[in-house]
């Protein structure tokens, strides 16, 4: 039985060494009699220092995985571990908390705070942080010098290209120094040399400060710069994409 | 301090929207400023002292109370007979004499309504002119001893002096108005200091009663037909509830005052009597018109808040998965409602202080004796409580919606 021996290995196990371990995690979901199974019995590990690729068509379960490896939502059966830290059992308080801490995010549409600087902005995640003014002011300068943006701190996002909003977007997700960085299609919306800026850019967090990087793609350019490209289809992960979606792209 | 920073922000994101809606609040919270101002003054006008209280003596069953002058003098010792009876501190007696400027065209405008009293009970009776600051009593002295020395005197109240376009100076000739066929000639000897008085006048006694008294010479040995009615209101001041309630029964067991027959109550129950024709409107203001306006209130912050929070949904989910936790993300939405409610509120209680106490000298709201208003020192801090308390119930609802924004479903459309 599936169900059984993934709670057996979860309560058994002890603490991975792997950056992340999603540990025979199934999602469903429950819409009145229907259940819709989106994850089936995945195992996936992404190792320390680890940038990973993970691509799929539509509907194939990539942003569950991210949430559910992000600490936004629980796994139906199963166990996700992030950090050597069992993010399944958290409540939503703790893994508020945790998210602070353990994971910086950097989405397609950058969701910065309109009416905030740049500074500002790559600041927010410190607030909630018990840290003195002048230590936050250190980390986000330093944020920002990171990404290249420390001469545009007092901008606001409607004064900035898309590209130096990433930046930004990018300097938030590495203000609180977190272990994982989750790229939700960062390049999406961003012209071909303002992505490959920011490819540039993850790869640097990943060589020069040692992040782990989990970048969600459909784009196959983006995905060769990472160490492991990983393919998802129907909540199963596979060697290769389906041929029909591969030519697609 | 960052979060208020950010709070301030948002606020500042939509400028039109939070400034029309602070325009609002500021409109309603002036409009309950101004009720509670005139509920607030009636309240304390008819609240019971335990000391130093004040009675009136008015005619039992009639309203407006007439009684003979000669009641004046032994009601004044509180109809004491016995050197050990009770006795009041200090009395007044009030003869109310309207009178037209011009005997043709009998307007408001060209009217004048005196208290005819002795003047020197202007500075120990009077509520309010009883307890001036020194400075402004002392000045205020001067003008009663002249209405002392001058026994065709009036003082004037600011507002209706200029009302009747006349000056300190000037000689007047008032046509009875309540007094029919009774010509006063009078000469106004000063102001009364600004505020409750500004629309009122005050003379000497002794000039109408003498008036009352020749008025027989003129009109074929009859009496005026007011001449044993002149007296409407005695005042008087006792040192504490016991000593009233001994005058009390001194006046009633009194067989002098029977026709007509006299009651002695206190001021505040005297001026509850004469606010009953007035209940249903005080009642109004109170139980519908205030709470009308603070529900009105709060709706419009609420729709402020409940727009601003539908627009926001993406970033609340946003800042929940940066880590910020529910009861944060409401915290925000509250303290943008509390910040503007309040800042609002208070701006607009502080400026109707400002503005009817020591621009307008006051608001012109005729009821029972009292004809202006005026905005009290708590008023500073009633618009703060008001925009703080409708911020907060209006901003509640669409607040607690933020805790049901699930960061999951936001992402997924990201995604």
């Amino acid at each position: 039985m599936p169900d059984q021996r993934s709670l057996s290995v979860s309560e058994t196990r002890s603490a991975p060494s792997a950056m992340v371990l999603v540990d025979h995690v199934s999602r469903f979901f429950q819409r009145g009699d229907e259940r819709l199974d989106v994850l089936s019995e995945l195992f996936l590990e992404i190792a320390t220092g680890e940038f990973l690729a993970l691509m799929g068509p539509s509907g194939s379960g990539k942003t569950t995985l991210l949430n559910l490896i992000a600490g936004l939502d629980q796994p139906s059966r199963g166990d996700v571990w992030v950090n050597q830290q069992k993010v399944s059992v958290m409540s939503e308080a703790q893994l508020a908390a945790w998210r602070t801490r353990n994971v910086g995010f950097i989405f397609q549409f950058y969701h910065l705070l309109p009416v905030l600087t740049a500074f500002e902005n790559v600041e927010l995640p410190l607030l909630l942080l018990p840290m003195s003014s002048k230590k936050r002011i250190e980390q986000v300068n330093i944020a920002l010098e990171l990404v290249g943006l420390n001469n545009r701190s007092k901008h606001l996002p409607s004064q900035l290209s898309g590209g130096q909003q990433q930046r930004v977007g990018i300097a938030r997700a590495i203000v609180t120094d977190p272990a994982l960085i989750v790229a939700d299609e960062p390049t999406g919306d961003l012209d071909a040399r303002s992505a490959n800026d920011i490819l540039d850019l993850l790869g640097e967090l990943k060589t020069s400060l040692g992040k782990t990087i989990l970048l969600v793609t459909h784009d196959p350019r983006a995905a060769r710069r990472a160490d492991r490209i990983l393919y998802l289809d129907k909540g199963k992960l596979v060697a290769e994409p389906d041929a029909s979606w591969r030519d697609g792209h | 301090m960052k979060y208020i920073t950010l709070i301030f922000k948002n606020l500042r994101r939509n400028l039109i929207r939070s400034g029309l809606t602070a325009v609002g609040v500021m409109v309603l919270v002036l409009v309950v400023t101004l009720i509670w101002s005139i509920l607030s003054f009636l309240d304390k006008a008819t609240a019971e002292k335990a000391d130093n209280l004040k009675g009136i003596v008015s005619e039992r069953w009639t309203l407006p109370s007439q009684m003979p002058f000669s009641y004046a003098n032994s009601l004044s010792d509180g109809s004491a007979r016995e050197p050990q009876d009770a006795r009041p501190t200090d009395a007044m007696t009030w003869q109310f004499f309207g009178g037209s400027l011009d005997p043709k065209t009998r307007s408001f405008e060209n009217s004048l309504f005196a208290f005819a009293l002795e003047p020197a009970k202007l500075l120990t009776m009077m509520d309010e002119l009883d307890n001036l600051p020194a400075a402004q009593r002392d000045e205020f002295s001067l003008t009663v001893k002249k209405l002392e020395e001058t026994r065709q005197g009036v003082i004037v109240g600011k507002t209706r002096l200029a009302k009747i376009n006349r000056r300190v100076g000037d000689r007047i000739t008032l046509y009875g108005l309540n007094y029919r066929n009774l010509e006063l000639e009078l000469e106004i000897v000063g102001l009364f200091p600004e505020g409750r008085y500004d629309s009122s006048a005050a003379m000497n006694r002794d000039y109408l009663n003498a008036a009352l008294d020749a008025y027989p010479l003129t009109h074929n040995g009859e009496q005026h037909p007011l001449a044993l009615k002149s007296l409407n209101l005695v005042w008087l001041r006792f040192p504490d509830r016991k000593v009233f309630e001994e005058v009390g029964q001194q006046i009633a067991e009194s067989p002098f005052y029977s026709s007509p027959a006299v009651k002695l109550e206190t001021a505040s129950s005297g001026i509850s009597t004469f606010l009953t024709a007035y209940r249903d409107l005080v009642w109004g203001m109170r139980w519908l018109l205030a709470p009308a306006i603070l529900v009105t209130l709060s709706l419009v912050i609420s729709n402020a808040i409940g727009i601003s929070v539908r627009e926001r949904r993406m970033e609340m989910a946003i800042l929940k998965v940066l880590g910020f936790r529910p009861n944060q993300v409401l915290g925000l939405i509250l303290g943008e409602a509390l910040m503007l409610g309040g800042v609002a509120g208070f701006l607009s209680s502080t400026l109707t202080y400002l503005v009817v106490n020591f621009w307008m000298n006051g608001v012109r709201f005729p009821i029972a004796f009292f004809g202006v208003f005026y905005v009290p020192d708590a008023a500073l801090w009633w618009g703060l409580a008001i925009g703080l308390g409708t911020a907060f119930v209006g901003s509640l609802l669409p607040a607690w919606s933020t805790r049901r924004v699930r960061v999951i479903d936001v992402f997924s459309k990201v995604s």
